[in-house]
C-alpha cells in the first residue's frame, strides 16, 4: 500500500514540515482503524488455511486450536502494524497545501495543493463513531479509489480546521436547499427497495455452500432436502424470494437512514448511512445524467428513486450515485427544479408554458415523469412478440420435465407488452428524455450535449420495416436506448445530437 | 438515410479476417471430424463446418470490409459497420479520454494497427487501420486534447 518510488525524484525530498506549520497527528483511534484494515488483509489467508484443513480431513480439535493460535498471532501483528502506521503518520498544512507523510519501512509523501482539492469527504464508520472521530478523504480530480490523502481518525476540531482551508470544497447546509429523507419515506423506501437482483445471487451462493455442507453431513439427509415435486420447488422459490426481500429491506434501512442531499453553489452534498455514516461531495459539472428508476414494488405506489451518473466517480462509493432514494413520481420535476435544474426534463422550467406545442401523439401517460413520444405503432409487435415466443418455447420444453407447472412460464409472456407500454422518448431543446422498461421502468433525463457517444442501429428485419434503434451513452452506467423508432426519425435525431 | 463515412479500413484487413475465419471454421471442422470418428455420430456437424469453411472464409471478410466505414470529422469520430445489424456511432472529440493502439502479430507483419478510442462511458474500436491512418487519428486526438480545455 505504501510503495516508495523506486526512481530518483526530480526534487530530492518532499519539503520538510516548515517551522511555521505545526505538524499534526491523527487521533489514536487511528490505531484501531489501521489495525482493523490490517486484520482484514490477514483474514483471507487465514480463512484459506482453515478452509483447506476442513476440506482436507474434517475439523478436529488440533486444527481448531492451531487456527485459533494463528488468529491470535494475526491479531497481534495487526495491532502492531496499526500502531506503527499511526505513529509514523502525520500531516501538515502549509502554503504548499496539505501534506501527508506515512510509513516506516517504505515511506510515502503526498502533497495536494489547495487549488487541486476537489472535495473533502467526511465519513464516520462504526469504529470512528465509537471513538467520536471522523474520517476525512481529500479528493482531487485524479479519480482514484478513496481520497488522495486519507485521514482515518480526526477530532471534530481538526476536521473543522481542514474545512476552513477550502470552504468551497464543503457545501455547508446554509448555502443551498436541502432535503432529508423523513422517517416515513425511509420506511417506504426500505419496504419497496426490492433489490432482488443483488440479493438473489448471494443467496444462491449461500444455498450452494449449505448444500455442500449437507452432503458432508451425510448423503441421506441431503437427498431429503431436495424437493421431489414441482410444488416443492415453487415453495422453495417463494421462500427464497421472501428471504431476499427481507434482506433487501434491511439493507435499504441501513443504507438510506439519515439520507440528506444538499445543493450548494456548484456542488451537491449527499450524506447517508446508519452504521457507516458517509458523506460525498459531487461537483455539479460532473453530473451527466439523472435516472428516474421506478422499481417493480414502487411503481404501483407511484414512487421512484433518483440516481445520477457522475463522470469520473465510477470507482467511488455508491454514496455518489443515489440522488434521493424515494420521490413521488409526480414530484420528480419539482425535485429536479430545486436540486438539479440543469437536468430537469424537456420544456420544463426553462421555457414559458405556452411555447410547448401540444401534439396529440404525445402521451403523458399516468405517472409519466415527462411527456414522451411513442415509437410508431408498427413497432409494437417487435416489442411484444419475442417474450411471447420465448415463453411458449419454455412451456413446451418445460412440459416434459415438470408437466403443467411449465405453464408458469406464461407469466413471462406479457413482459414485451409492458416494454412496449413503457417505451418513450423525447428530444427537444437539446434535452433528451428516454424511458425504457427492464424489470424496473427507468427514465433517463439529460442535456444531450453531455453524451459520451451516440449510435443508431438497424438490423435486417428493421430495415424492411424502416425502423431503427437509438442509443445515447452518458456514462458507464447510463445509456439511454430506445428501440424500434421510425428510421428517419432516429437518424434525424442522431444527426441533431 | 445518413451518408456513410467515407474512409475504409486497410485492404489487408480482409486477409487478417480471412485468417481468423479460417482458424475458427478449421477448428470446428477438425472438432466435428474427431467427434464423428469417436462415436460414429452423425456426419452433419462435419458437413455444417465444411460449408461454413467454404462460404464464410472467402465471403465474410469481403462483406465486412465493404461495410466498415469510418472518418474523422468536425464533431468527432464517425464509425459505421455491421452486416446483419448496421451501427453508426459518433464519438465527439471533447469526450475522448485517451487513445490506445494495439498491434498483434499478424497486424505487425502487415503494417496494420487497431485503434481503441476510450471515453468515460466505454471504448470504441477501429480495427485494422493502415499505419498512417492510425497515426493520423492518434495525432489528431492528441492535438485536440491539448487545445480543448474540457478534455
Amino acid at each position: 500500500m505504501t510503495g516508495s518510488p523506486s526512481w530518483p525524484e526530480p526534487t530530492p525530498t518532499p519539503e520538510p514540515p516548515p517551522a511555521t506549520a505545526p505538524v499534526r497527528r491523527l487521533h489514536p483511534a487511528a490505531i484501531a482503524v489501521y489495525s482493523a484494515s490490517a486484520a482484514g488483509n490477514l483474514a483471507l489467508p487465514l480463512a484459506v488455511v482453515l478452509g483447506m484443513s476442513v476440506l482436507g480431513n474434517g475439523l478436529d480439535l488440533m486444527d481448531l486450536m492451531r487456527t485459533l493460535g494463528y488468529g491470535v498471532v494475526g491479531l497481534v501483528v495487526a495491532v502492531i502494524i496499526g500502531y506503527v502506521r499511526w505513529s509514523t503518520t502525520r500531516y501538515w498544512i502549509s502554503a504548499a497545501g496539505i501534506s501527508h507523510h506515512t510509513g516506516l519501512v517504505s515511506q510515502k509523501d503526498t502533497n495536494v495543493p489547495f487549488d487541486r482539492i476537489q472535495a473533502l469527504d467526511v465519513q464516520q464508520g462504526v469504529l470512528q463513531r465509537w471513538f467520536g472521530v471522523q474520517r476525512v478523504d481529500v479528493q482531487t480530480g485524479a479519480g482514484g479509489k478513496g481520497g488522495e490523502i486519507s485521514l482515518p481518525a480526526l477530532l471534530p476540531d481538526a476536521v473543522a480546521e481542514l474545512r476552513g482551508l477550502k470552504p468551497s470544497a464543503v457545501a455547508e447546509e446554509a448555502d443551498g436547499v436541502s432535503r432529508a429523507l423523513t422517517r416515513r419515506e425511509l420506511v417506504e423506501a426500505a419496504f419497496t427497495a426490492g433489490q432482488l437482483g443483488i440479493v438473489l445471487p448471494v443467496l444462491a451462493v449461500i444455498g450452494q455452500a449449505a448444500g455442500q455442507v449437507a452432503e458432508e453431513e451425510g448423503s441421506r439427509n441431503a437427498v431429503q432436502l431436495i424437493p421431489d415435486t414441482a410444488g416443492g420447488w415453487v415453495l422453495i422459490g417463494v421462500a427464497l424470494l421472501v428471504l431476499a426481500w427481507v434482506l433487501s429491506t434491511l439493507g435499504a434501512f441501513i443504507a438510506f437512514a439519515g439520507f440528506t442531499v444538499t445543493r450548494g453553489e456548484d456542488r451537491l452534498r449527499i450524506r447517508r448511512g446508519l452504521l457507516q455514516r458517509s458523506e460525498a461531495t459531487v461537483p455539479l459539472h460532473r453530473v451527466r445524467a439523472v435516472r428516474v428508476v421506478e422499481g417493480v414494488f414502487r411503481r404501483p405506489f407511484g414512487l421512484c428513486a433518483l440516481s445520477i451518473e457522475v463522470t469520473g466517480y465510477a470507482e467511488e462509493a455508491s454514496a455518489a450515485r443515489t440522488l434521493f432514494p424515494l420521490v413521488r413520481v409526480g414530484e420528480v420535476q419539482e425535485f429536479l427544479d430545486e436540486f438539479l435544474p440543469e437536468m430537469a426534463a424537456v420544456g420544463h422550467g426553462e421555457r414559458p408554458e405556452g411555447a410547448v406545442p401540444a401534439r396529440d401523439r404525445r402521451t403523458r401517460s399516468a405517472g409519466a415523469v415527462v411527456a414522451l413520444d411513442r415509437p410508431p405503432a408498427r413497432a409494437a409487435r417487435r416489442y411484444i412478440a419475442p417474450p411471447v415466443l420465448g415463453a411458449l418455447v419454455l412451456v413446451v420444453a418445460g412440459w416434459f420435465f415438470v408437466g403443467p407447472w411449465a405453464l408458469l412460464a406464461l407469466l413471462f409472456a406479457p413482459y414485451g407488452w409492458a416494454r412496449w407500454r413503457a417505451a418513450g422518448w423525447r428530444f427537444e431543446d437539446g434535452r433528451l428524455a428516454v424511458r425504457t422498461l427492464r424489470i424496473a421502468r427507468t427514465t433517463v433525463l439529460a442535456p444531450a450535449r453531455y453524451r459520451e457517444s451516440h449510435t443508431w442501429a438497424q438490423n435486417v428485419f428493421q430495415r424492411r420495416a424502416h425502423l431503427a434503434d437509438l442509443e445515447v451513452a452518458f456514462g458507464k452506467r447510463t445509456t439511454a436506448r430506445i428501440r424500434h423508432l421510425d428510421a428517419a426519425t432516429a437518424q434525424a435525431a442522431w444527426q441533431a445530437l | 438515410m445518413i451518408a456513410a463515412p467515407t474512409r475504409t479500413l486497410a485492404p489487408q484487413a480482409r486477409l487478417v479476417w480471412g485468417a481468423a475465419q479460417l482458424g475458427l471454421w478449421g477448428a470446428l471442422a477438425i472438432g466435428a471430424a474427431m467427434l464423428s470418428q469417436v462415436d460414429a455420430l452423425d456426419w452433419w456437424p462435419l458437413v455444417a463446418a465444411v460449408v461454413g469453411l467454404v462460404v464464410c472464409v472467402p465471403l465474410v471478410p469481403i462483406l465486412r470490409w465493404r461495410r466498415w466505414r469510418w472518418d474523422v470529422q468536425e464533431p468527432g469520430i464517425d464509425i459505421r459497420h455491421g452486416l446483419f445489424s448496421v451501427r453508426q456511432t459518433l464519438v465527439p472529440w471533447v469526450r475522448v479520454q485517451h487513445v490506445e493502439t494495439r498491434r498483434g502479430v499478424l497486424e505487425q507483419a502487415m503494417n496494420l494497427a487497431t485503434v481503441v478510442v476510450h471515453t468515460a462511458a466505454g471504448s470504441h474500436t477501429i480495427p485494422l487501420l493502415a499505419e498512417k491512418d492510425a497515426e493520423e487519428l492518434r495525432d489528431r486526438i492528441a492535438e485536440l486534447a491539448r487545445t480543448d480545455p474540457d478534455a
